[in-house]
């Protein structure tokens, strides 16, 4: 029986499915990451626009409050197990932003990231490289990070 | 000039002066007369608003409101100032959305950030801010955020609170008899980026539109009074993404002129192939990315193809790919150590261009899917343009002749040749076109700088080493200024005010397009049905950055 499931973790490993989900600058070399010279495509990468198919959500550089519920609403309705990747500074501690009054600072506390990628943006190679490291935790069948805690918890949304 | 100085002085003004060749500057006395200057000023033409900017002075306990109204057909502006009282019960105005349409948006944002009531505004309500900051002010001096910040999981509710409301007065209202209802396009969907349209439907034609907006609002005007001059650069280059070096190039003139300082030739020319390649990057992506949402992937992967080429030369110049911050006050940031390398570099990502040219022009002229959907949709005729101030290359689509760069010429464009480029029809497929022959212009201005500098550096008159730079105060006297740049999606305005011996900035006003282009949106949409909804929002090349700054 652990084979048949070690076959699943290694199977969802191959194809993680990314929800299109943008909340901020990042997602720009997100696109440049999908386009012809970098094409995650041939790692097994996919967006795909419902979240319903997907394993792994990005944290897009920054959260504004506004779009959190948004963004907690799409992780929800994600199936188990369900990832999530922070991209950029701001998805650390607000970035360039960190003085400003609407934009969330504690992302990472709030729904806790499996990887994360720091640069402002990351370049199109870091993003591939920080999925790369998530597919061998998916390979490992270790919990992500936000299944364990966050204050998401505590939030409506 | 001197006939809308006249129409000023039949009121009461404090001043009206001269301000750069197109620009009227004047300030009004009584806050009573606004209504009736800005009806004068239509009659004369001056029928575009562009902004509406309010600087907060505790001290001296008034508000001061700029109004920048442009005549955008002969090139007249006025920019014209009245103060009101600064408590929130007294703090009031006449709107002028009545009269200038284009006022509208702008209007709320001022309500929304600085509690100026607009009064006569058709539909007065909270806009771009969220809901934890209703009935805050967030923009005004006093107003205390970092207590506000406290209770992050309030606010997060209380926004999410204010969305079930809407939610169940929908199910209310719409109820679930006949075939009415209301679709939320956005904020997940992949074709619209963080705004939410709110779209009311009878099967699948379009009644209303509603846009939601605020889903990336950064608070950049207020993040700005935080920096020091040079950190504004981070602030300002983040407007958006897509064309980065434009805003910067703005922000930067804007402080010059308070300075008092003038550029080196070598640093415009640089200003002019950074802006240039600026906008093609981003003119890349609003192609690909408006092919991509109609079907065509294969397109938008060439586009990407070409834009990784211009990439690499910013990223070349600057180290960063598109983060570039690479023009500061006083010139651009880096010597040209080498510059037959990097021009070597920028000729290579041209020839990219001119190899995939030909295919790019064929979808436009040849591809069915475009002509079939594209064609004679959506169309603006110059009316529309003027009373809603569409900018930039939706302007022109509409054979509208604005373009800053020619129009009032900054960096080095009043030494290069161009010329205006226009569509004839103004509907959906010349609003992508343009943008085409908007790279080719691009292009044709990049060789031409470069060409200069080249001349330049041979005659021994600019030194690339050297001339990047000139050395800028680090404080600041007291100043106003006023400074606009073409952007890749139209006019980008800064209003940027300085006290005595500042190290930042007191106030930074960003005004870009996309704040009327998403205006547009609530007329545009209406009597199509729900699948044209990505095609026309692709074509009024809206990018939410800008939108909610």
């Amino acid at each position: 029986m652990l084979k048949v499931l070690d076959f699943f973790n290694y199977a969802r490993s191959k194809s993680p499915w990314i929800v299109h989900f943008c909340s901020g600058c990042c997602s720009l070399e997100m696109l440049a990451a999908m386009g012809p010279r970098y094409d995650w495509e041939r790692y097994g990468y996919i967006m795909t626009p419902t979240p319903r198919q997907a394993d792994i959500i990005f944290i897009t550089g920054l959260v504004s409050k506004k779009i959190l519920p948004a963004l907690l609403r799409t992780y929800e309705q994600m199936p188990e197990p369900r990832y999530v990747v922070a991209i950029g500074a701001c998805a650390y501690d607000g970035g360039p932003y960190n003085d400003s009054p609407s934009v969330i600072k504690n992302m990472t506390e709030i729904l806790p990231a499996d990887v994360f990628v720091a640069g402002c943006p990351p370049k199109p190679e870091a993003i591939v490289a920080g999925l790369e490291e998530l597919k061998e935790k998916i390979k490992r069948g270790e919990p992500s990070a936000s299944s364990q805690g966050g204050l998401w918890k505590q939030m409506k949304f | 000039m001197e006939k809308i100085k006249e129409i000023l002085n039949k009121f009461e003004m404090e001043y009206v002066e001269d301000y750069k060749p197109t620009w009227v500057k004047a300030k009004l006395k009584n806050k009573e007369d606004l209504l009736e200057v800005v009806k004068a000023l239509k009659e004369a033409g001056i029928a575009s608003c562009s902004t509406v900017s309010p600087t907060d002075y505790p001290e001296e306990d008034r508000m001061e409101i700029n109004y920048f109204l442009e005549d955008i057909i002969n090139k007249k502006n006025v920019w014209l100032k009245v103060d009101i009282e600064r408590a929130l019960d007294k703090c009031e105005i006449d709107s002028i959305t009545p009269e200038l349409p284009s006022a509208d948006y702008h209007e709320l944002e001022s309500y929304s950030t600085f509690g100026v009531k607009f009064k006569g505004h058709p539909n007065l309500r909270y806009f771009l801010i969220s809901a934890d900051y209703y009935g805050k002010f967030p923009f005004r001096k006093d107003f205390d955020w970092e207590e506000h910040e406290k209770q992050l999981i309030e606010n997060v509710n209380a926004i999410s609170e204010e969305f079930f409301e809407e939610y169940e007065e929908n199910e209310e209202t719409m109820g679930h008899e006949g075939s009415r209802t209301v679709l939320h396009w956005g904020p997940t969907h992949p074709a619209s980026g963080p705004i939410r349209l709110k779209v009311y439907v009878n099967g699948e034609n379009i009644e209303k539109v509603e846009p939601d907006i605020g889903y990336v609002w950064r608070a950049l005007e207020k993040l700005a009074e935080r920096k020091d001059f040079i950190g504004t650069i981070v602030a300002v280059e983040r407007i958006c993404f897509m064309d980065n070096t434009n805003p910067m190039i703005c922000y930067a003139q804007a402080v010059e002129e308070i300075a008092g300082k003038e550029i080196t030739p070598f640093a415009k020319y640089m200003r002019v192939i950074l802006g240039e390649l600026g906008r093609t990057v981003s003119h890349l992506i609003s192609l690909g990315g408006f092919f991509g949402t109609m079907g065509l992937q294969t397109f938008l992967m060439w586009c990407l193809d070409v834009r990784e080429y211009f990439l690499d030369v910013l990223e070349d110049y600057s180290g960063a790919r598109i983060a570039t911050a690479c023009i500061e006050p006083g010139g651009v940031r880096y010597p040209l150590n080498d510059y037959k390398a990097w021009f070597g570099e920028l000729n290579k990502a041209i020839e990219k261009w001119e190899s995939v040219k030909s295919d790019i022009e064929d979808i436009f002229l040849k591809n069915p899917l475009m002509t079939v959907r594209a064609k004679e949709t959506g169309i603006f005729n110059e009316e529309d343009v003027i009373e809603n101030y569409l900018a930039g290359p939706i302007a022109r689509a509409s054979n509208v002749k604005v373009d800053v760069r020619k129009d009032e010429p900054y960096a080095a464009y009043g030494e290069l040749e161009m010329d205006y480029v226009t569509c004839d029809s103004g509907d959906t497929r010349d609003r992508l076109y343009i943008i085409y022959k908007e790279i080719n212009q691009s292009i044709d201005l990049i060789q031409q700088a470069m060409k200069k500098i080249e001349e330049g550096i041979e005659a021994g008159e600019m030194d690339p080493k050297k001339d990047h730079m000139i050395k800028m105060p680090r404080r600041m006297p007291e100043g106003e200024a006023v400074s606009r740049v073409e952007w890749a999606r139209g006019e980008m305005l800064m209003h940027l005010v300085t006290m005595p011996k500042s190290t930042n900035p007191y106030r930074l006003k960003l005004k870009a397009p996309s704040v009327n282009h998403t205006r547009m949106l609530e007329k545009l949409l209406p009597n199509h049905t729900l699948s044209d909804i990505p095609l026309l929002y692709g074509s009024m090349h809206i990018c939410q950055g800008d939108l909610d700054r």
